[in-house]
């Protein structure tokens, strides 16, 4: 799943023309949509938040044709459209709306989890599982250096070098092994991560 | 000696490039370079893994280059450093006294002899270029000073005259030549008047263009480039030329007529030119003479 | 739509080394998500059981699971099966996150998965795509520092091979990438649509742009995953957060609503026997009058709710069960004479059989929207040892229960003072959302200053719809969890609205029968929202002539009128329907704004299981009735679903799930 923050107002006050028009997406507010950050931000930015046309799933094209349509004034007399979308909505109506700029007003930040809220595992989608070597707890993803041979010499007191705030991926997956007696299927093989399986392509739409 | 000086001096230039080889004995190759190059061309290249083909290192052949007389350019890509052996390497080219750089995004790893590679692209050419603007200002992309006096280089980077559509990239060139690139070097031109036409378009940058000339060894090398090669297009003409006399293209008779005729046309252009041989070293000094350089 | 394959069969050799030596396996596959719900084969998991087959290994047993990455549904339903104890080996079919519930859930024996996640991503220094949960091309890689405002919209970090964000490299050709002629070179692309908006020059001069592969930090990760998490699982398991809107009713006091000219009483104003006329067209009535009456225990009978003359007893078409129900159609003389029955009452004095004898007798049901007869609900078939008090108003717009907990504190303690009386209960919990803080302060005031029999907890709850139902506020409060299908008296709680209470205690203090209720109407074209206390009997058509200003500004084409609120209330077809007891509001949308577009696939996205507090998988009953096998819908457990809509409300896809159930409920009745 994914998180959004709002830009910086320095950032979009210099791409909006005067005459916005502003869209949100509200189809995962359920997830995470910074509601109040966008109210102070379009206060910062002198914009009425009553004005804002809130539309769900952005990201559905059909939709998001459907809503151009009906918002079809109020996006004709524009001159610039702020949205407030996870990355993919934007993309979906900066294609539909070529002549217009289009402005996104948020970072898209990825947090784990696939398709439903987020949650404490994550998956790289590496393409090679090492689940089964390294007792289900993902190196890939929890090792903050993707190291699939074992720790690096960082962590102390069990903590990540990069933070206190994460557990050392390699302490857990070696007290588990431990725990369950499968020490040995960790020495068992050296890994080197195949990059070319991460670049597998996405099936053509239908 | 810095390109942009010698350009100043010369008006035009000439340099050619060589490829490490995929080992360590690299004796024979600085020989030939020697052989070939030495008080012939200007300046030589050294590619980086080209291709993202894991060869000998530039920057290490570019110090010995320096060492046998000639004067390297170190070529530089984002494929496989991110930003801190990217810096760290070009500040070891100053303590050895490379002034030339150049500076490339890189091929994709996908292409080349290690697919499973991880693809760094940490920077790119643009942000490298300005990383080393910003080293020649006394201090590292991330603003932390540099000890002692800063570095100063030469930065070239390339472009593709020839590419269709060609206005991206004039954005990109604009772009480097705002992060600090001092001269070009171009993709191989067989096409003179695309070229004039190129030249006619950044005539108000001032920046040295060097054309970039790569000499055709076949039929099968022109139309595998027309396949393949990005920004490169060999006209039907020089095909057939090819074609024509099977044993003096074989011997590179061809290529080299045809390298030396498009340097002539294209010198008042530009301000030099860049020949890439691909192995053919040895008829450099031969173009050079027909083309009255 | 774009169908995406997201795990793969681990190669057979790599499985067949991983599996030496190892029999007796269980195998826990996942139903997959994001691809078109069309049948219920799992291919994967085929293709291993097959290759267990050829190998002559023991499969014990496989189970299939929907959304094994959700941790909670997931987990649960690991824990229920039997037969994995005689497993030795337990492998897993699903993406990573799914193998990694597993594996924490199973913690003790030894899980294996028998998958690879594959990429659904083209490129390779970005993994992650895909994240609009509609699924149609567009991708996004997350890198928390958006570019597409300098772009044109095309993302360069996902659409450029190199993921270059400072304009092309060398290597197109022919518009096409160098490391695929299959895909277009996002830079080409990308000054193609800006120079159409003349915004080259813009980005010609724009900073160079260095990607920060810092952002997020771990810190800032983990604080958002935890933030969002705690406010996903607040209360209890699912529900999710509509706009509340009632700012519009919220400080409107309760007024009386004009006295209408008629009324019509329908007959059937609550759960069980519909009642009979006790009263025939052209009888004189008077107000409190009973004028309808069934045998039935599970019964309540209904009142006059004005005086006048009775012109009418004809079938009327009733707002909740959509179907003509006898109603008395009475015709006010506008003086409300009362009915000699109205006498007062001192519940002191009175035993819990007599209470409950009034009670019946003033046909009190409860007013939340079910309609069950109160008097049955507070005679449970064993004891009960606590009773809530339901003030939680998790509907959007309705503002009429915390109004009626402001202006009419007096009356909802002594109907709670009643109610636990017959119940003989000392322990009460009156449960309110954190929204309503005036309706707290008020509870608290009056708590401070008016010492109670009972042991009475006031439960401020975060906002979260559906908090209201029953079972929800009895597991977060009690922690009770009323069973599949259950009362809950079953866990000895009864819970009452404090609509009833009020009611209780006007029909046992003032011999009130249930003739009038305060309902909240607000929405669209409403120009004198507010909360009214209104006759029962009184037409909608009366109501929104006068809350409107006149009838000539609605009609069904442009708006949508719904009888309760947004998630849960009856859309109507007509303004002839009545208030009945049931009715919280009147809610008024406009058609364009609510209008669903056209139901779509089902994408198998997960959000449906993510937002169901009975923990279903409503995604089920879709394709059980897109394949008309309505007798299917009972094995995925339709009838405990409470219809509170979570499921329509998310549904990326606008698919009428809670049309689905209902209509799934009657074909397997």
């Amino acid at each position: 799943m994914f998180i959004l923050e709002t830009k910086p107002k320095e950032e979009l006050e210099k791409l909006l023309k005067p005459g916005v028009c502003v869209i949100k997406c509200i189809g995962c507010r359920e997830i995470s949509l910074p509601e109040e950050k966008i109210e102070e931000l379009l206060k910062n930015l002198e914009l009425d938040a009553k004005d804002v046309l809130a539309v769900d799933y952005l990201c559905n094209a059909d939709f998001t044709k459907s809503r151009l349509l009906k918002y079809k004034s109020e996006i004709d007399k524009c001159n610039s459209i702020l949205v407030f979308s996870c990355g993919v909505g934007l993309q979906v109506l900066a294609g539909m709306l070529e002549e217009k700029s289009a402005v996104q007003g948020l970072n898209t930040i990825y947090i784990s989890g696939r398709g439903l809220a987020p949650s404490d595992y994550d998956c790289d989608q590496c393409g090679e599982c090492l689940l089964n070597l390294t007792g289900g707890i993902c190196p890939v993803t929890q090792c903050s250096k993707g190291l699939l041979n074992g720790p690096c010499g960082g962590a102390k007191n069990g903590k990540c070098e990069i933070s206190k705030d994460l557990d050392c991926a390699w302490e857990k997956i070696y007290k588990k092994l431990e725990a369950s007696g499968r020490l040995d299927s960790y020495f068992r093989k050296m890994k080197v991560r195949d990059y070319s399986k991460a670049l597998a392509k996405p099936k053509q739409p239908v | 000696m810095k390109l942009t000086e010698l350009i100043k001096k010369k008006n035009f230039v000439v340099t050619s490039e060589i490829g490490p080889p995929k080992g360590w004995q690299v004796e024979h190759h600085l020989d030939e370079a020697k052989k070939y190059f030495a008080g012939i061309v200007d300046a030589v290249n050294v590619t980086d893994n080209q291709s993202s083909v894991m060869r000998f290192g530039s920057l290490a052949t570019c110090h010995m280059l320096k060492d046998r007389g000639m004067e390297p350019v170190f070529q530089v890509t984002c494929r496989d450093r991110n930003r801190l052996a990217l810096q760290s390497d070009i500040l070891s080219a100053a303590g050895l006294g490379i002034e030339n750089l150049l500076l490339l995004t890189g091929d994709h790893p996908k292409l080349g002899d290690h697919p499973g590679s991880k693809p760094v692209f940490d920077l790119d050419s643009v942000s490298l270029t300005h990383a080393v603007r910003q080293m020649e200002s006394g201090v590292d992309l991330a603003g932390n000073k540099l000890d002692g006096d800063p570095p100063k280089f030469c930065k070239g980077a390339v472009v593709s005259p020839c590419a269709e559509p060609l206005e991206p990239q004039l954005m990109k060139m604009e772009k480097k030549i705002n992060a600090g690139t001092e001269f070009f070097q171009t993709q191989a031109v067989y096409e003179p008047e695309k070229f004039a036409r190129f030249m006619e378009k950044i005539k108000g940058w001032n920046v040295p263009v060097l054309v970039g000339i790569v000499i055709l060894k076949s039929v099968g090398m022109a139309k595998f480039m027309n396949e393949n090669v990005a920004g490169v297009f060999v006209p039907d003409p020089l095909i057939e030329e090819l074609r024509k006399d099977k044993e003096k293209t074989k011997s590179g008779q061809t290529g080299v007529e045809i390298a030396a005729r498009l340097i002539k046309e294209m010198k008042s252009m530009c301000q030099g030119v860049h020949i890439m041989p691909l192995g053919w070293d040895q008829h450099v000094p031969a173009i050079l003479d027909a083309a009255g350089l | 739509m774009v169908e995406i394959k997201k795990t793969g069969l681990k190669p057979k050799e790599e499985i067949i080394e991983l599996l030496e030596g190892k029999n007796k396996i269980f195998v826990i596959a996942c139903n997959k998500c994001y691809k078109e719900y069309t049948d219920e084969t799992n291919e994967e998991l085929d293709q291993f059981l097959k290759l267990m087959q050829e190998n002559g290994k023991n499969v014990v047993g496989t189970a299939r699971i929907d959304f094994l990455c959700n941790g909670q549904t997931a987990g649960k339903k690991i824990s229920e099966f039997k037969n994995m104890d005689e497993a030795e080996t337990i492998c897993v079919v699903s993406c990573g996150i799914g193998a990694q519930t597993t594996m924490a859930t199973l913690d003790g024996k030894p899980v294996y998965t028998v998958s690879d996640s594959l990429s659904i991503a083209d490129n390779a220094t970005t993994p992650q795509a895909y994240h609009g949960i509609c699924i149609f091309g567009q991708k996004c890689a997350a890198c928390g520092q958006c570019y597409l405002n300098f772009t044109g919209g095309i993302c360069p970090i996902v659409e450029c091979s190199k993921s270059l964000i400072n304009g092309p490299c060398g290597g197109a050709k022919n518009g096409k990438c160098e490391i695929s002629k299959e895909h277009d070179c996002a830079w080409e692309k990308i000054y193609e649509r800006l120079s159409k908006q003349n915004r080259v020059q813009d980005f010609i001069f724009l900073q160079v742009n260095v990607n920060d592969f810092s952002k997020p930090t771990v810190e800032q990760t983990n604080a958002l995953i935890k933030a969002v998490r705690d406010k996903r699982d607040e209360n209890f398991y699912g529900g999710l957060h509509p706009y509340s809107n009632k700012d519009s009713t919220t400080d409107l006091p309760i007024t009386a609503f004009p006295e209408p000219e008629t009324v019509a009483i329908l007959l059937s104003q609550h759960t069980g026997r519909i009642c009979e006329p006790l009263v025939k067209a052209g009888e004189k009535v008077k107000y409190g009058q009973k004028i309808g009456e069934a045998g039935a225990p599970v019964s309540a009978p209904v009142h006059s709710s004005v005086s006048g003359e009775v012109i009418a007893v004809e079938p009327l078409l009733h707002p909740a069960l959509k179907k003509e129900v006898p109603a008395i159609i009475i015709k006010s003389d506008g003086k409300n004479t009362p009915h000699e029955s109205i006498v007062p009452n001192d519940p002191e004095k009175l035993p819990a059989e007599k209470l409950l004898e009034i009670i019946r007798e003033k046909g009190i049901v409860g007013l939340g929207g079910a309609m069950f007869p109160t008097h049955i609900k507070l005679k449970p078939p064993k004891p009960v040892d606590i009773l809530m008090i339901n003030g939680c108003e998790c509907e959007p717009y309705l503002t009429a229960d915390e109004r009626v907990i402001i202006e009419r504190t007096e009356k909802v303690f002594s109907g709670i003072h009643i109610i636990a009386k017959i119940l003989q209960v000392k322990k009460v919990y009156f449960a309110v959302e954190d929204h309503s803080q005036k309706a707290i302060a008020k509870i608290r005031d009056y708590i401070m200053q008016n010492p109670m029999e009972e042991d009475l907890s006031l439960v401020e709850l975060k906002t979260k719809y559906p908090q209201g139902a029953e079972r929800m506020l009895i597991k977060k409060i009690t922690g009770r969890e009323v069973p599949r299908g259950g009362l809950p008296f079953e866990v000895g709680v009864v819970v009452s609205n404090v609509g009833t209470c009020a009611a209780v205690s006007d029909a046992v203090r003032e011999g009130m029968p249930l003739v009038k209720r305060v309902i909240t109407v607000a929405g669209e074209n409403i120009g004198k929202p507010g909360n009214y206390e209104v006759k029962i009997g009184t037409s909608v058509k009366d109501i929104i002539a006068y809350c409107s200003g006149s009838l000539s500004g609605f009609d069904f084409i442009s708006y949508v009128l719904k009888m309760g609120g947004p998630m849960m209330g009856v859309q109507q077809q007509t303004l002839d329907v009545p208030v009945i007891k049931g009715t919280s509001g009147i809610v008024v949308f406009k058609k364009a704004d609510i209008e669903q577009d056209i139901a779509r696939q089902c994408i198998q996205c997960g959000r449906c299981v993510d937002v169901c507090p009975m923990e279903l998988s409503p995604l089920h009953f879709i394709f059980c009735a897109k394949q008309e096998k309505w007798e299917n819908t009972a094995a995925y457990n339709v009838k405990d679903c409470i219809e509170c809509g979570c499921c329509d409300y998310i549904c990326p896809s606008k698919l009428p799930i809670v049309e689905i159930v209902k209509k799934a409920k009657q074909k397997i009745k």
